[in-house]
């Protein structure tokens, strides 16, 4: 059985995974040429490398056509449902962090907390003659934190694949749901963060698809173990 | 296996349904999915089965059949009262048991006797149930919004604090949370002190000016969301809504009147003990309460059989009084569910009020008791 290892292919979280694989012994060399989106662990036999988009592992974690991945929590628990019997977060890697939060108008000066939007929720449909609009590409993670969190039940998902920052200005919805780094895009665009609007601190994470067949294969136990030590060291 | 043919005891069903003076309907199976995610909310959504039409507009299989029938009668625009019986299939993504099964029930429309259509949803239900299951011992369990409603509002809280645990009601977690926040009041934080001095000094206008100049510098005054006065208004009863504390008496007052639960019978009394005892005037909802019990008693159903339970209901917005369930004497699966929706109607686009009251049958879990010992 070969195991596949599905890492990003661009970007800075592509750099840093690399790094990190270094540190950790496991070094990966392009099947082909430099530009090849496979490759393999030397010195691991029977172990491939997969170049592929952050979304893209998400999915594949979910399905189990790879063994493991390297890519956001966010987009892990996004993906799929039941995600903590479907894959282990094996390590966190210390980059790539940002927060899903949940932000709304700076103006709207009476809506600090959870609690103030649920009030504001109920009463949404009475006022307006439709549901509160939230702009996201969260929705499952919006809905669990709404409704099994905070009880919130009333209010629409307006899905947006992009520049969702932009959504309650341009009227599309009233309030996003959405990633942040710094919260600059935010503030740019007169958000603030509820103070318990954190839906989840994610960063890059190292992720086991789980499967039996891992139960006792020397090369998964070697990988994580090798990622953990690695991780380990670099904080002490 | 999804199931393909009908129950076999579906011409029981239908001649119930005749019998009991309803017009059967038939939906499209294909629904807009609007009108379920705005109703039911969010929640649904990962229990549907979503897709889009060519155009983009949001497509859902039939995950019920309320709504449908519904918007129904809106359209057919056929006056009331109306009742009406369906009989087919719903499809929900469930983890557990197959996700397309048959549904079955009966909306009653536009009856103005309120107590005598609520007893005839329950004597329907169950009717219809021991005919499917004969000799079977049955429950039911009945909850009341609102005398929920009545005792909240005879607490004299704020009509804002009235608004949050009405809203709450049938969801125990957030209801305790509400709870728990009337014991220890917090006070506001985070508030900038320009405004809160703005709030203080009582000049409305001035703030909501206020409010209005900062948005058209932002770019917020042209987007159809929250208007200056709203949030105005909305920050002035969040800050007096924030010192409301509800003392300790109250408190137990509310939480004893959650946990009742009591065969029906026993219930007007208990009911009438609870108010005298907490020197509250819930009259007019345990009157409502008693018409009901009456209008069960003469319809003839066995009291005995069904409890009430204080803290039933559902936390959505468009139920206002009766929620039943009905299940097998000492077990769990849920056969019937029903409850009165008063506010469905106009929230759909019904230009008239249109109270209603119904219930629906989960047909697998009752082929499922048939054949179980």
């Amino acid at each position: 059985m070969t195991i596949t290892i599905a890492l990003p292919s661009k970007g800075r979280i592509k750099e840093d995974t690399a790094a990190i694989f270094g540190r950790a012994g496991l070094s990966i060399s392009a099947i082909g040429n430099d530009r090849s989106y496979r490759g393999r662990i030397e010195g691991i036999e029977g172990v491939e490398v997969a170049y592929l988009s952050a979304s893209e592992i998400a999915r594949e974690l979910a399905s189990g056509s790879v063994d493991f991945g390297v890519t956001g929590e966010d987009l892990v628990r996004e993906g799929m449902p039941g995600v903590d019997e479907k894959v282990e977060f094996c390590a966190r890697l210390a980059f790539g962090q940002a927060d899903v939060v949940v932000a709304v108008p700076e103006i709207w000066l009476d809506v600090e907390t959870m609690a103030d939007l649920g009030d504001v929720a109920a009463d949404f449909r009475a006022r307006h003659g439709r549901r509160l609009a939230i702009a996201t590409k969260y929705w499952r993670l919006t809905q669990q934190f709404f409704s099994s969190q905070h009880g919130i039940q009333l209010y629409r998902i307006v899905e947006s694949l992009g520049a969702t920052e932009g959504a309650p200005a341009a009227g599309q919805a009233d309030i996003i749901v959405d990633i942040t780094s710094t919260g600059s895009t935010l503030r740019a665009n007169h958000l603030k963060v509820l103070t318990d609007g954190i839906i989840l601190s994610s960063e890059a994470c190292l992720v086991r698809a789980r499967k039996p067949e891992h139960e006792g294969d020397p090369r998964v136990a070697r990988i994580v173990e090798a990622v953990r030590t690695a991780l380990a060291v670099s904080d002490g | 296996m999804p199931l393909t043919d009908m129950p076999d005891f579906s011409d029981d069903l239908l001649a119930e349904f005749a019998a009991r003076r309803t017009l059967r309907v038939n939906t499209p199976v294909i629904q807009p999915a609007e009108p379920f995610l705005d109703m039911a909310g969010e929640d649904l959504r990962r229990r549907i089965f979503l897709t889009e039409s060519e155009t983009g507009s949001s497509l859902c299989l039939r995950p019920e059949f309320t709504i449908p029938v519904c918007l129904r009668h809106i359209e057919t625009a056929t006056g009331t009262p109306k009742r009406y019986s369906y009989l087919g299939e719903v499809f929900r993504q469930r983890r557990e048991g197959a996700q397309e099964f048959y549904q079955a029930g009966i909306e009653d429309l536009g009856e103005k006797d309120i107590a005598s259509a609520d007893a005839r949803a329950i004597g329907d239900a169950m009717g219809v149930l021991s005919r499917l299951l004969p000799g079977r011992p049955l429950k039911l369990t009945l909850g009341d919004q609102a005398v929920f409603e009545a005792v909240v509002k005879a607490l004299g809280l704020p009509v804002g604090w009235q608004k949050r645990l009405i809203h709450a009601f049938g969801d125990m977690g957030h209801l305790e949370a509400l709870l728990e926040r009337l014991a220890r009041p917090q006070p506001v934080a985070g508030l900038d002190p320009q405004i809160a001095a703005l709030v203080a000094s009582g000049n409305e206008a001035e703030l909501v000016a206020w409010i209005d100049r900062t948005m058209q510098e932002t770019g917020y005054s042209t987007n159809a969301s929250r208007s200056p006065t709203e949030i105005a208004r909305r920050l002035q009863e969040k800050l007096q809504l924030a010192e409301t504390k509800l003392d300790g008496g109250a408190l137990i007052l509310l939480r004893e009147f959650l946990t009742l639960q009591l065969p029906l019978g026993d219930a007007s009394a208990a009911l009438a003990g609870f108010a005298d005892a907490a020197g509250l005037d819930l009259r007019p909802a345990i009157a409502q309460f008693d018409a009901r019990l009456g209008a069960l008693a003469n319809a003839g159903l066995d009291l005995a059989a069904m409890t009430y339970r204080a803290a039933f209901g559902r936390p959505l917005d468009y139920y206002t009084g009766l929620v039943f369930e009905v299940t097998e004497q000492g077990r769990s699966a849920v056969l019937a569910g029903g409850g009165r929706f008063d506010r469905l109607m106009t929230l759909l686009g019904a230009t008239d009020h249109i109270p209603a009251v119904g219930f629906s049958l989960w047909l697998d879990r009752i082929e499922t008791a048939r054949v179980s010992p």
